[in-house]
């Protein structure tokens, strides 16, 4: 009966590399750029927009969840292009949304279950 | 006759199977930070006159500084992976290196702002230390070990690549970039929490 002839072989002969497609360094470029414009408009979303002091609570959720937004398309882009997740397998990608998703989902609705009462 | 078996990647898929098992990684560490953001957001919602305060009381330029670090040590890591990849190893040199001096560019930022911290009192145990402080000191504290963490295997690649043999494995370096980016993300999240997001309630006195 054959025996396998190499069990630890870690060449990435047959292997499909991530940047196996076209040039990615544009993307790249576009991703890097687009990560600096929104870390700005983070900062000045916090500190230049002001909401009625009368607003109370609801202006708090309102400041918060556009920063949770503006996380989330810059996740979303880090994890699109820089991780690859674009050029993957199917497989790989449904195995990352799961556990993203989730931490999206607890980070939304603790921040408005959790000031329910304070609203009513 | 023996058939060669190559247990690098799966068979179908062809995906580096350490690939696979760096995001597996990456999704139990996420769920690691889902704990300290999840308390988080509970105490601060209970607590907004404190959190107000020590959100206050943090340097957010230093912190931005920080974030252009990071996004743009991400940049450098994709490009060193690309020509690894591409077996230009003089760019990947650079990239490489590149990114771990984004590294300690971030720690030593980080060095400055726990300085600061330290002179004024608000370490555990210190004066005017509060439960934003210890959710400050551990979420950051967490995150630059995972930046340590990611320069330790980065700098042996580095090294390594200026050897007989070089480091020939793209794989590999690809899945450390995943790391790093994930230590990228994490910051996306830690940024605007604890340095931006000043309650609302406390707001009108500090902004």
């Amino acid at each position: 009966m054959p025996l396998p002839a190499l069990i630890t072989d870690h060449s990435t002969e047959n292997l499909i590399m991530s940047n196996d497609h076209a040039n990615p360094i544009p993307a790249y470029m576009r991703v890097f750029y687009a990560l600096c414009i929104f870390t700005i408009l983070t900062v000045a979303a916090a500190k230049m927009l002001h909401f009625p002091e009368s607003w109370g609570t609801p202006g708090d959720i309102l400041h918060v969840s556009i920063g949770i937004v503006i996380a989330v398309i810059k996740v979303i882009s880090v994890m699109y292009i820089f991780m690859h997740l674009k050029f993957d397998h199917p497989m790989l990608r449904f195995f990352v949304y799961v556990p993203v998703f989730l931490f999206f989902v607890m980070s939304f609705t603790l921040n408005f279950l959790e000031k329910w009462h304070y609203i009513r | 006759m023996s058939a060669a078996l190559n247990l690098s990647h799966e068979p179908v898929t062809k995906v580096f199977h350490g690939k696979v098992a760096m995001w597996a990684f990456l999704a139990s560490e996420l769920m690691f930070f889902s704990g300290f953001f999840g308390t988080f957001i509970v105490l601060r919602n209970t607590n907004y006159a404190t959190f107000g305060e020590g959100s206050a009381h943090l340097s957010w330029p230093l912190a931005l500084v920080n974030t252009f670090i990071l996004i743009g040590s991400s940049l450098t890591m994709a490009l060193c992976i690309y020509n690894l990849e591409k077996h230009n190893v003089k760019l990947f040199r650079l990239f490489m290196g590149l990114t771990i001096m984004g590294g300690f560019g971030f720690l030593i930022v980080k060095y400055i702002e726990y300085s600061a911290k330290w002179h004024d009192g608000l370490f555990p145990g210190q004066e005017h230390h509060t439960i934003f402080f210890s959710f400050y000191f551990l979420m950051t504290g967490f995150h630059a070990l995972h930046v340590v963490g990611g320069m330790i295997p980065m700098a042996f690649m580095f090294f390594k690549s200026y050897t007989k043999k070089g480091y020939p494995y793209p794989a590999k370096v690809e899945t450390l970039g995943l790391y790093w980016h994930f230590v990228d993300l994490m910051w996306i999240f830690i940024f605007p929490a604890l340095y931006l997001m000043i309650p609302y309630a406390a707001a009108g006195a500090h902004h």
